[in-house]
C-alpha cells in the first residue's frame, strides 16, 4: 500500500471507529486483587502495513475488563517480543508481572489470517522432567488458528478465553456476543435491535422499527432472538434468526400482551407471558408443534418474566400472588409452585447462575431498584450495584458477570457487575439510549 | 354510585356557576330592558356541555405500582363514558402506560392492568365492551423523558384514543 493510499486507509479507520463501536467500556470500580499480566503487541505479516485489528490490545481490554486481571500499559512493557524462546522471564519477574502473553498475525496467501499465541507463567518453578528436556517449562498455553480476515476480532476473544480458563480455571465469556435495544429518535426507525462482541464493539442493527423493541432473549445455540415488537401497535413476539437466511417469525400475537420470551435450555421450548385468557399468565411454547401450555393459574395476579432452571426441570417468574412482585419457583412436571424471595417487596427479572446456586434479580430497597444476588442455599442476599434505576439484569454465560440497564448521566445505558459485587463498568452508548442488554451463550 | 352522585353534584355546582356566568354577561351586554326570559339551558344541555368539555382530557394518572382509578380521573371517564353511549360506533382504545421503575416486562402488565381499569370504568357507565379496546406499552413510551418523580407521574397513565 503507498502512503497515500495508507492515509486514506487510516482516514477512513478513523471516520469508521464510532460506528463500530456503539457502546464502550468504562470500569468504575475495580479489584485490588487483579492480577498484573501483560499481553505484548502481537506480530503482524501482511499486505498492509497494520493488521485490521491489533489483537493485543482486544485481549488485554478483554482480561481488564474481566476484572481479575491488571494488564500493563503497552508503554512500560520491558521487552516486546513474539515468542515464548525470545522472553526475557527475569525482566518478567523483577516487574512483578504474573503471566506474559506474546504472539503472532500472519496474512496467509488466500487471504486468510493465522494468530498464535504462548501463555507464559512468569513465575513457575520448571517441574521433574523425568529425562525428557522441557524446552517450555513455563508455558501455559499455545494455540494457533486460522481465521477468514473478519474473523480476526472475535477470534481474539477467543484467545481472551483460554487466556482466562488457564489462570483463573473458569471459562472464559469473552467470544460472546450482547444483543440489547438502542432508540435514537434522530433515526429515521429510532427502535433498533442490536447485536454486538461482548466488549460492545462490531454492533449491528438485526431489526429496526418505528415501534418499541422489548426484552430480546437468545437461542441456546446463540443463532436466535426471541424479541418483543409493537410493531404492530401492541406486543407480539418474534423469533429471528441472525444467520444464513435470517427468517423471522411472529410466534404470539393473542389479544392483550405477548411478552417475556425466554428459550429452554435445550431450545425446543419457549416460555412467554400471554394475557389471552385475560390475565398474564404463563405458557410454554412447544417450538415444533406449536402447541401452548399454560403453566400458571393465578388468574387474579401478574405472572411474568418466566425464565429457566439450568436443568430445564423448574422454571421461574415473577408474580404479586402475595401482594408486591416477588419471584417464583414452579416444578414443570408437578406444576408445584414455591415463593424463592422474602427480603424486600420488590423482587424481579430473576435468572439462574449455569451451577445453579445464585439468583440474579432487580430488588427494591428503600424504593431505589438495584440488581441484587440471593444465594439459593442460605437465601442471603447482597445487592451488587449503587445505580438507582437498574432493570433486565442478564447472566454471563459462565456466571461471572451481569449485564443490565440503568441510568447515569440522566441517560440509560448500560452497566456490568461481577457477580460478586466487587468490579463495575459502564458502556455509555455515544448517541441515543440503550437498554434491555442480554448476554450471549457460548458461541462454539 | 359514588362516583355518579359526584357527578350529579359536580353538574348542579356547574349549573350554578353556569348561569352566574351568563348573568354577568348579560349585565354587561344589554342594560335595563324589560325582558324576555333569556332561554335557559335545561339541566340536560349543561350536563351534556359538561360532558363534552370534561372528555377534552385524554389522559388520567396512577399512582406509583397502582391501577386504581382515582376520583378526579373518575369524573373524567364518566364524560368519556357520556360520549360513547351517545354513538355506538365510537370506538376508543385505552393505552395502559408505567413510568421507568421496575422491570420493562412486569410494568407490561402493569400497564395492561391500567387499562383495564379505565376500561372497567368506561363498561360500569354504561359503555359497551364492544366500543373499547385495550393496549399495554408498559414502559415503552414515556410521555416525559426525565429520571425523577416529576417525569415519573406524568408516565403513569391510561390514555383514551377515538378511532377514526
Amino acid at each position: 500500500m503507498n502512503r497515500q493510499r495508507f492515509v486514506a486507509f487510516l482516514l477512513l479507520m478513523i471516520i469508521h471507529l464510532p460506528l463500530s463501536a456503539e457502546i464502550e467500556i468504562v470500569i468504575t470500580s475495580g479489584m485490588d486483587s487483579a492480577r498484573p499480566v501483560a499481553v505484548l503487541p502481537f506480530t503482524w505479516t501482511g499486505r498492509t502495513e497494520t493488521p485490521p485489528h491489533d489483537v493485543a490490545s482486544i485481549v488485554a481490554s478483554d482480561l481488564r475488563r474481566s476484572g481479575r486481571f491488571n494488564p500493563m500499559d503497552r508503554h512500560d512493557l520491558v521487552q516486546t517480543v513474539d515468542n515464548y524462546a525470545a522472553l526475557d522471564l527475569e525482566a518478567w519477574r523483577k516487574k512483578g508481572i504474573e503471566a506474559v502473553v506474546v504472539g503472532t498475525v500472519e496474512e496467509q496467501p488466500d487471504g486468510k489470517v493465522k494468530i498464535s499465541y504462548e501463555l507464559v507463567d512468569v513465575f513457575l518453578k520448571p517441574q521433574g522432567t523425568q529425562g525428557v528436556a522441557n524446552l517450555t517449562p513455563n508455558r501455559l498455553d499455545a494455540y494457533a488458528v486460522t481465521v477468514d480476515m473478519n474473523g480476526l476480532r472475535f477470534e481474539a476473544h477467543r484467545v481472551s478465553d483460554r487466556i482466562y480458563f488457564e489462570l483463573t480455571g473458569m471459562r472464559g465469556a469473552f467470544a460472546t456476543k450482547l444483543a440489547y435495544v438502542s432508540v435514537d429518535k434522530s433515526l429515521p426507525k429510532p427502535y433498533r435491535l442490536m447485536v454486538s462482541d461482548s466488549d460492545g464493539f462490531d454492533s449491528q442493527a438485526v431489526w429496526a422499527s418505528n415501534e418499541a423493541i422489548m426484552s430480546p432473549a437468545w437461542s441456546p445455540d446463540a443463532k436466535k432472538l426471541a424479541y418483543v415488537s409493537f410493531e404492530n401497535g401492541r406486543s407480539e413476539v418474534y423469533v429471528q434468526e441472525l444467520f444464513g437466511a435470517k427468517a423471522r417469525q411472529k410466534v404470539a400475537s393473542f389479544i392483550g400482551i405477548n411478552s417475556a420470551p425466554a428459550f429452554s435450555p435445550d431450545g425446543r421450548m419457549l416460555a412467554l407471558t400471554l394475557s389471552r385468557d385475560g390475565n398474564p399468565e404463563i405458557y410454554i411454547l412447544d417450538i415444533n408443534s406449536n402447541r401452548y401450555s399454560r403453566i400458571t393459574h393465578s388468574n387474579y395476579s401478574i405472572e411474568t418474566e418466566p425464565g429457566w432452571f439450568p436443568d430445564g426441570q423448574f422454571i421461574l417468574f415473577t408474580s404479586d400472588r402475595g401482594r408486591g412482585p416477588q419471584i417464583y419457583k414452579q416444578h414443570l412436571a408437578s406444576g408445584a409452585a414455591e415463593r424463592m424471595t422474602w427480603e424486600s417487596n420488590y423482587n424481579a427479572s430473576g435468572s439462574i447462575t449455569p451451577d445453579g446456586k445464585t439468583m440474579v434479580m432487580i430488588s427494591r430497597v428503600n424504593g431505589v431498584y438495584h440488581v441484587a444476588v440471593q444465594d439459593l442455599e442460605t437465601n442471603n442476599v447482597q445487592i451488587l450495584t449503587k445505580t438507582t434505576l437498574d432493570e433486565s439484569p442478564s447472566l454471563a454465560p459462565n456466571g461471572s458477570m451481569v449485564i443490565y440497564a440503568t441510568v447515569y448521566g440522566n441517560r440509560q445505558v448500560l452497566s456490568v457487575v461481577s457477580t460478586d459485587g466487587r468490579f463495575k463498568a459502564r458502556l455509555p452508548s455515544k448517541k441515543g439510549i440503550v437498554k434491555a442488554p442480554v448476554w450471549s451463550p457460548y458461541i462454539e | 354510585m359514588s362516583i355518579s352522585k359526584f357527578m350529579k353534584g359536580l353538574t348542579v355546582a356547574c349549573s350554578i356557576m353556569f348561569l352566574f356566568a351568563c348573568g354577568g354577561q348579560e349585565q354587561e351586554a344589554v342594560e335595563p330592558v324589560d325582558v324576555v326570559e333569556p332561554s335557559e339551558p335545561s339541566a340536560e344541555e349543561l350536563y351534556h356541555q359538561q360532558m363534552i368539555a370534561l372528555a377534552e382530557t385524554r389522559v388520567v394518572y396512577f399512582d406509583l405500582d397502582d391501577d386504581t382509578v382515582k376520583s378526579d380521573a373518575a369524573a373524567v371517564l364518566e364524560a368519556h363514558a357520556y360520549v360513547l353511549r351517545q354513538d355506538a360506533n365510537l370506538v376508543v382504545t385505552i393505552e395502559g402506560h408505567c413510568d421507568e421503575r421496575g422491570t420493562p416486562a412486569y410494568n407490561l402488565a402493569l400497564g395492561e392492568r391500567r387499562a383495564n381499569a379505565v376500561a372497567q370504568a368506561l363498561m360500569l357507565n354504561g359503555v359497551s365492551s364492544s366500543q373499547i379496546k385495550t393496549v399495554s406499552y408498559g414502559e415503552e413510551q414515556p410521555a416525559a423523558e426525565g429520571h425523577d418523580e416529576s417525569a415519573w407521574s406524568m408516565n403513569r397513565r391510561g390514555v383514551i384514543n377515538y378511532e377514526g
